[in-house]
């Protein structure tokens, strides 16, 4: 569904991923994990658009998308939920759902998308006419869920749910995206909580320094040397 | 107490007046990015096209506005489509771009001001409209229409930024660019929209400026500077804030012209620097 070659990007002189590789097949539950700086949010950042990449390619369910705008890479269902939430604070929880659904495609169906998402996510809509500004840390997140499922994806990328929130609800979230991919929802999951991460995904890339250092089922993962020394501290 | 009333309501009316040009200046710097210091420019231009319109096809100046905001939406949108754009691929940062397009918004105040000049030239002009007065209070009617007119306006465009599609990706985009994109705004038009509705509202600003007071091909720089005082003191980018900021601004402009018109500019800076050492982020400001 999605596959990454040879991909690398820079922030002005510094290059900050080099020759990544990385696939997701349809239905699949894939993790990225890494170290703090290690690239990981900018790889979500060059296949959503946000950035453009500097060399290597891209494609979304047959369609080349290195260099397109991320517009035009949600409209293909490709959804992307960004590092620490960014919901938009000045705004209702209900106006924050609006805002995902803003492509066209998935405009005309949003009142229906929305009861399926405070179905999954019953205190947003208790909260619905709060401003976002307002909710909890834990609850900003499930909104930023909630927001990235407005689109009508059929992958999501999520970055780091699970930041600065507390271990309860961190349980609580990735729950969640358990129930999220048992519907069908394709997801790659990029997160510093190796440990949870590894027990719900079903494969698993290691990133380092910018490069691919490992990747596997993450039962297998979970057991090499490598990864329980510098991620599970044992 | 006949005196208050024609203050209250004079005040109103430039209040509305000032809080749709400084709204117009919140889309195009809080939004856009553009410090567009040819704001007052357009102002100008939509005054002179409706006394234009007046004298060369009769039409009513408070309908032209359907033809001057319309104008310069378009002159706006496409301004920032070629000028903007291009400033804004070029810039590696969003700090860069906006000294670059201060720069450039310079340009375009010569460019338009002088354009201007040679079409309309440089001499007071002016031309009356609904002059008779109210017979039972003896308000200039007038000034009670453009009024009706401003609160149908600011209404109408408020509406459109709470309810509409287009209205919500604006507020998005103002709060976050990066994040409105990934929801599939697409932002390079937004920008260009939020520049040209900001260019449309301080057109039909001017075209009611020109029912009330004489008109002149320099009198846009003068409102340049009212709508940066009432953005800043209503807080950088809130709209809101400039609605209400333009109001006070407004009301503090007709009671001082009243008692003495020479110390207006002065009242307004004197109100300008106590709102900002009571809250120095501006009304409306976090």
């Amino acid at each position: 569904m999605l596959e990454i070659n040879g991909l690398s990007a820079s922030y002005g002189n510094v290059q900050v991923l080099w020759d990544v590789c990385l696939r997701v097949d349809e239905g699949e539950f894939v993790a990225l994990v890494g170290a703090n700086g290690a690239g990981k949010t900018t790889l979500l950042n060059a296949v959503s658009g946000v950035m453009k990449p500097g060399s290597g390619s891209v494609t979304f369910m047959g369609h080349r998308i290195d260099g397109s705008a991320p517009n035009a890479i949600v409209n293909l269902g490709l959804s992307h939920i960004p590092e620490s939430r960014q919901v938009f604070t000045e705004m209702s929880v209900r106006e924050n759902l609006e805002m995902g659904a803003y492509p066209s495609r998935a405009w005309k169906s949003r009142r229906e998308t929305m009861k399926k998402v405070f179905g999954l996510f019953p205190r947003l809509e208790e909260r619905a006419g709060q401003l976002a500004r307002s909710l909890s840390g834990g609850e900003q997140q499930m909104l930023a869920l909630g927001r990235g499922l407005m689109s009508l994806p059929k992958m999501c990328m999520i970055d780091e749910p699970s930041n600065g929130l507390a271990p309860l609800i961190v349980t609580e979230i990735f729950e969640i995206l358990k129930s999220l991919h048992k519907e069908g929802i394709t997801i790659l999951l990029v997160e510093q909580n190796v440990r949870q991460t590894l027990a719900i995904a079903d494969r698993a890339y290691v990133l380092e320094n910018g490069h691919n250092a490992l990747d596997g089922a993450c039962c297998d993962l979970a057991e090499s040397e490598h990864v329980r020394k510098a991620y599970l501290g044992h | 107490m006949i005196a208050f009333r024609d203050i209250f309501i004079t005040g109103l009316l430039l209040g509305g007046i000032f809080a749709l040009v400084s709204v117009g200046l919140t889309l195009q710097y809080g939004v856009a990015r553009v410090l567009n210091v040819a704001h007052g420019e357009f102002i100008m231009v939509g005054a002179f096209m409706t006394f234009w319109l007046l004298g060369s096809a009769n039409l009513n100046p408070l309908l032209s506005v359907a033809i001057t905001g319309p104008v310069a939406f378009i002159m706006g949108f496409i301004l920032h489509k070629t000028l903007f754009r291009r400033l804004m691929d070029t810039s590696p940062s969003l700090d860069i771009f906006e000294g670059k397009s201060l720069l450039a918004s310079f340009g375009l105040l010569y460019v338009v001001q002088n354009l201007a000049r040679i079409i309309w030239g440089s001499d007071v002009e002016g031309y009356n409209f609904l002059n008779s007065t109210v017979t039972a209070a003896q308000i200039p009617l007038n000034r009670l229409v453009a009024l009706a007119f401003v609160v149908v306006l600011g209404g109408a465009f408020y509406f459109f930024l709470a309810r509409t599609r287009l209205g919500k990706a604006i507020r998005a985009s103002a709060q976050s660019p990066t994040t409105a994109e990934l929801m599939g705004v697409d932002i390079r038009n937004v920008l260009a929209i939020c520049f040209g509705l900001g260019l449309g509202l301080a057109a039909i600003a001017g075209s009611l400026l020109s029912t009330l007071f004489a008109i002149q091909t320099s009198i846009g720089l003068g409102y340049t500077v009212i709508a940066m005082v009432v953005v800043v003191m209503g807080g950088l980018g809130s709209i809101t804030g400039a609605m209400i900021g333009g109001i006070i601004l407004g009301l503090v402009s007709s009671t001082v012209t009243f008692f003495h018109p020479s110390l207006t500019m002065i009242a307004y800076y004197v109100i300008f620097i106590v709102l900002l050492l009571a809250r120095p982020k501006g009304i409306m400001g976090k």
